[in-house]
C-alpha cells in the first residue's frame, strides 16, 4: 500500500462517519486548545513578574540589614531592626568598589502629608538624587531631588501624581508647600503616573531628601540600600565588594544581607515555570480521556468493519498493513484534532489579551511544541490495541461471518 | 414498562458492550478522579493554613503603627511619624473584653556564648507573649511580670537556639550576649517548627523596653490584643479604636482582627482550589463528549431495536428516557469508580509524602458524583433524542 493510499484509505473512513470523527475533533480539541491556553495564562504571569522586576533597575542588588542563619521563605521580605544600623556612611564607603556605578540609600516610612487643609497618608521614602537613574524613573514636571551631600538636606520633595491630585487638585503643585510630619518641604517635582509595581505604587508616594527622612523618623538606619553594578558581568564582583566594605566597616562581623535582582527574579521564574508546568499536566490530563475516547470508537470500528478488513486480508494485506492503516486514521484524527485545538487556543488567548492589556499572554514554545505531540501519542497509544485486534482477525471467519 | 424492567433493559444493553462501557466511564473516572484529587489537596492546604494561623489562638487582634498597607503588612512597622508605643499597649489593657496585650517588635541580633555566635531573630515582647500566642516554655520560666519600660535584662531562648550554642549543656542562668549586651538566660521555649516558612525556634526574647533601646527606635511594630473568645469582636476592634485615637488624636493605626485574617486567607485559598478544579474538570467535559460519542454510535447500532420498541407501543418519552438513563448510568458508574480511584490516590499521597496536607471532604465526593450524574444526562440529550425521534417503520425496515 502507498502511503498515498493509506492516507486516502483513512480519508475515506473518517468521512464515512462524520459525527463519531467530529465528535472525536472536539474531545482532542478541547484537551490541547486548555493546555495552550492555561500555558499561556502562566506564562503570561511568568513574563509579567519578569518585566515588573526589570522596570525595577538593571544590574540591580539590594542591600539589607540582618541576616539569619536559616533564611525564611523568601528573601527580601525581611522586615527588622538590627542593633548595628546599615548608615549612611555605610552606604557612601560603597563608592570605592570599582564594579558599582551608582547606589542610593532607602529609607522609608509612613508619614501623614498635609497640604493647606486636606491631609493624607502615604508612604515615605528618603533618598538621594541617583534613586531616579537606578529604578528608571520619570518625572511629569519639575525636576527629582538636587544632587549635593546626602547628610545635608534642602527642605524639597518630590510627589507621587496622585498625591498631587489629591492634595492639590487641579491646582499647580510645584512650588508649593507640603507639610509631612512635624517638617516642611517645598514640591520641587511631580513623578509620572506608573501605577503599581511590585505591590509598591509610585503615584502614592513622597520622595524626600535622605537627611530630612532620618529626622522624619528620628533614625540613623537605611532600611536597604539600591546598588546598581557596572555591567551584568560585573554583579557578582560588585556583591562580593559590597559584602566585604561593609563587613570591614561592621568590625568584621557579617550582619548585612546582600540580594541580587537576579537571585530574586530566578526564583520567581522557577516557582512559576512550576506553576505553569503543573496546572499543563492537569490540562493534559483531558488529552487521555480523549485517547480513551478514541481507543473505544476504534475498537467499535473494528467490529463494525470485520468484513472489510477480512475482505482487505482475502486481497493479501498483510497484518502489518492493517495495523498501520489504523495508526493512520488516529494520527489524522490526533493532528486534526490537535490543530482545531491549537487555533482555538490561540483565538481563547487573543480574546483574553484583549481583556487584560497589561499582560503579555502567550502560549511558551515548549505547550506549543508538547500539546499537539501528547495528543498525537496518546491517539498512537490508545490505537495498539484495537489495531492489533484488526490485525489478528481471520480473514476467513471475518468473511464467512455476517 | 415497569421500574424494575426500565432498570433491567439499561443494564443489559450496557452489559451486551463491556469493552465499551468500561471505556466510556473510564473517561468520565479519570475527569472526576483528578478534580477529586485536587479539591483534596487544595482543601488539605486550606485546613494545613488554618491550623497554622490558629495555632496561635483565634481571639487576637493586631495593631500596628500606621494606616497603610502593602504586601498585606503595614508600612509603619518600618518606620512612622505616629509611633505606636509600649504605654500605648499598657492603655489598651484598659479596652473592654480585652484580656492581655502584648507589645511586639521585632529584628536580628547576634548571640554569643562562650565563643560560639549565631545571628537569630530576636523578638523584643512584654511579659504576656507565652500565654498569648499560646506558647509553652520547656524548661525555666517566661519573662517575668517586670514594668515593661524597665525590665531586668532576661532572655527566653528558643530551641534550636539553645541546641545550636549550649549543646547539652543546661543553659539556664548561663550568660549570653546579644548584640553586646548582657542577659541571663532564664527559660528556653518548646521546640515550635516553621510557620510558613518562618522558624520560630531560631530565635530569642527579651523584654520589649531594651529591644526597643538595642535598636533604637520608638515605635513597637505590633501589639496583640487577646479578648474574651466570647466577645463580639465589632464591640472589642470598636473598644481599642476609641483607647488609640484618644491617646494619638487621629486614627493613625490598624487594627486587624485574626478572624478577618483567616477569612481572606480562607477565600484566596479557596478561589485557586476552585481553578484548579476547574482546570481539571476539562477532562470531564471531555469525558462527557465521549459518553455523547459512543451513544451516538449505539442509537446508531440499535435502530431496528428502537423500532421494534415503537412499534410494540413504546412512547418517544420511553425510548427518550432510556437512552438518558443509559448516559445516566454510564456517568455514575464512572464517577463512582473516580472517586474511589481519587480517593485511593489522596491516601497514597498521604502515606508516600506526610508533609503534602491532603484532606478529602465527604460533600466533595457527593457533589463530585452529582456532576457526573449531571455530565452525562447532559451528553445523552442528543442521542437520546435522535433515537426518540426515529420513524418506526423507517427504523424497522433499516435492518
Amino acid at each position: 500500500m502507498r502511503v498515498a493510499d493509506l492516507l486516502n484509505f483513512a480519508w475515506q473512513v473518517l468521512r464515512g462517519s462524520r459525527s463519531r470523527t467530529l465528535l472525536i475533533l472536539l474531545a482532542m480539541g478541547i484537551g490541547v486548545a486548555a493546555v495552550v491556553m492555561v500555558t499561556a495564562l502562566g506564562e503570561g504571569a511568568r513574563l509579567y513578574v519578569a518585566n515588573q522586576f526589570g522596570s525595577l533597575g538593571t544590574n540591580l542588588i539590594i542591600v539589607l540589614p540582618g541576616r539569619s542563619e536559616t533564611a525564611g521563605a523568601m528573601p527580601g521580605i525581611l522586615v527588622g531592626k538590627t542593633a548595628r544600623d546599615l548608615t549612611l556612611d555605610d552606604a557612601l564607603a560603597l563608592k570605592r568598589s570599582h564594579a558599582i556605578r551608582r547606589f542610593a540609600p532607602l529609607i522609608i516610612g509612613a508619614g501623614d502629608v498635609k497640604a493647606g487643609a486636606r491631609s493624607r497618608e502615604t508612604p515615605v521614602l528618603g533618598s538621594t538624587a541617583e534613586l531616579m537613574d537606578i529604578r528608571h524613573m520619570e518625572m511629569a514636571r519639575g525636576r527629582f531631588l538636587p544632587e549635593g551631600d546626602p547628610r545635608h538636606s534642602q527642605p524639597v520633595c518630590v510627589i507621587g501624581a496622585k498625591v498631587a491630585n489629591e492634595l492639590f487638585g487641579p491646582r499647580p503643585a510645584l512650588g508649593e508647600w507640603v507639610r509631612v510630619g512635624d517638617r516642611r518641604f517645598r514640591v520641587i517635582g511631580i513623578m509620572a503616573a506608573q501605577g503599581e509595581s511590585i505591590g509598591f505604587n509610585t503615584d502614592e508616594i513622597v520622595i524626600v531628601p535622605l537627611a530630612a527622612a532620618q529626622a522624619l523618623f528620628n533614625t540613623e538606619s537605611l532600611f536597604r540600600v539600591l546598588v546598581e553594578a557596572k555591567s551584568r558581568e560585573r554583579i557578582a564582583e560588585a556583591k562580593a565588594d559590597v559584602e566585604e566594605i561593609i563587613r570591614l566597616r561592621h568590625e568584621g562581623e557579617r550582619d548585612v544581607t546582600v540580594i541580587t535582582q537576579d537571585a530574586v527574579l530566578a526564583t520567581f521564574d522557577r516557582i512559576l515555570r512550576a506553576l505553569t508546568l503543573a496546572v499543563a499536566g492537569i490540562a493534559a490530563i483531558s488529552l487521555a480521556v480523549a485517547g480513551i475516547l478514541i481507543m473505544n470508537v476504534m475498537l467499535i470500528a473494528v467490529t463494525q468493519r470485520r468484513r472489510e478488513i477480512g475482505l482487505l486480508k482475502a486481497l493479501g494485506a498483510t497484518g502489518q498493513q492493517i495495523r498501520l492503516a489504523f495508526f493512520t486514521e488516529a494520527m489524522l484524527l490526533a493532528l486534526s484534532g490537535a490543530a482545531a485545538g491549537l487555533a482555538v487556543g490561540e483565538l481563547g488567548r487573543s480574546i483574553i489579551a484583549q481583556v487584560y492589556p497589561a499582560i503579555p499572554f502567550q502560549a511558551p514554545w515548549w505547550a506549543l511544541v508538547a500539546a499537539p505531540a501528547t495528543a498525537v501519542i496518546t491517539a498512537v497509544l490508545f490505537t495498539v490495541a484495537p489495531a492489533r485486534r484488526a490485525a489478528m482477525l481471520d480473514p476467513v471467519q471475518a468473511l464467512s461471518r455476517r | 414498562m415497569r421500574y424494575a424492567d426500565f432498570v433491567s433493559f439499561t443494564y443489559a444493553s450496557l452489559r451486551a458492550h463491556r469493552l465499551r462501557t468500561v471505556l466510556t466511564s473510564l473517561g468520565i473516572a479519570v475527569g472526576i478522579a483528578a478534580v477529586i484529587l485536587l479539591t483534596s489537596i487544595g482543601e488539605g492546604l486550606h485546613q494545613f493554613v488554618i491550623a497554622e494561623f490558629t495555632q496561635f489562638g483565634t481571639n487576637i487582634i493586631g495593631v500596628s503603627p500606621g494606616r497603610i498597607q502593602t504586601h498585606g503588612a503595614s508600612l509603619g512597622a518600618v518606620n512612622t511619624v505616629r509611633p505606636l508605643t509600649v504605654d500605648d499597649a499598657l492603655a489598651l489593657r484598659r479596652a473592654p473584653y480585652v484580656q492581655l496585650t502584648d507589645p511586639v517588635v521585632q529584628g536580628n541580633a547576634e548571640i554569643v556564648y562562650s565563643g560560639k555566635s549565631r545571628r537569630v531573630t530576636l523578638y523584643g515582647v512584654g511579659p504576656d507573649f507565652a500565654r498569648a500566642l499560646k506558647m509553652r516554655v520547656a524548661s525555666g520560666e517566661f519573662l517575668p511580670q517586670d514594668d515593661p519600660r524597665s525590665a531586668r535584662a532576661f532572655v527566653v531562648l528558643g530551641s534550636k537556639v539553645a541546641r545550636e550554642l549550649f549543646g547539652s549543656v543546661n543553659p539556664l542562668s548561663s550568660r549570653i550576649r546579644a548584640s553586646g549586651e548582657r542577659y541571663r538566660v532564664i527559660g528556653v521555649m518548646q521546640a515550635k517548627g516553621q510557620v510558613l516558612g518562618f522558624d520560630l525556634d531560631d530565635t530569642v526574647y527579651i523584654p520589649v523596653g531594651r529591644a526597643l533601646e538595642m535598636f533604637n527606635r520608638d515605635s513597637l511594630m505590633e501589639i496583640h490584643v487577646i479578648y474574651e473568645p466570647t466577645a463580639p469582636l465589632a464591640e472589642v476592634e470598636q473598644g481599642i479604636k476609641r483607647i488609640l485615637i484618644a491617646r494619638h488624636g487621629a486614627e493613625d493605626f490598624t487594627v486587624t482582627p485574626q478572624q478577618k485574617m483567616l477569612e481572606v486567607f480562607g477565600t484566596v485559598l479557596d478561589a485557586i482550589t476552585f481553578a484548579v478544579a476547574a482546570i481539571g474538570g476539562i477532562s470531564l467535559v471531555v469525558g462527557g463528549v465521549g459518553i455523547l460519542t459512543i451513544l451516538t454510535i449505539a442509537v446508531a447500532e440499535r435502530t431496528s431495536e428502537i423500532g421494534l420498541l415503537r412499534a410494540i407501543g413504546a412512547t418517544r418519552q420511553r425510548i427518550l428516557l432510556l437512552f438518558l438513563g443509559e448516559a445516566a448510568l454510564l456517568a455514575a458508574i464512572g464517577g463512582v469508580a473516580g472517586l474511589l480511584l481519587g480517593w485511593g490516590i489522596a491516601l497514597a499521597l498521604r502515606v508516600a509524602l506526610p508533609a503534602l496536607p491532603v484532606h478529602t471532604p465527604w460533600s466533595y465526593a457527593v457533589l463530585a458524583e452529582l456532576v457526573a450524574l449531571a455530565v452525562g444526562l447532559a451528553a445523552g440529550v442528543l442521542p437520546a433524542r435522535r433515537a426518540a425521534r426515529l420513524d418506526p417503520l423507517e427504523a424497522l425496515r433499516s435492518e
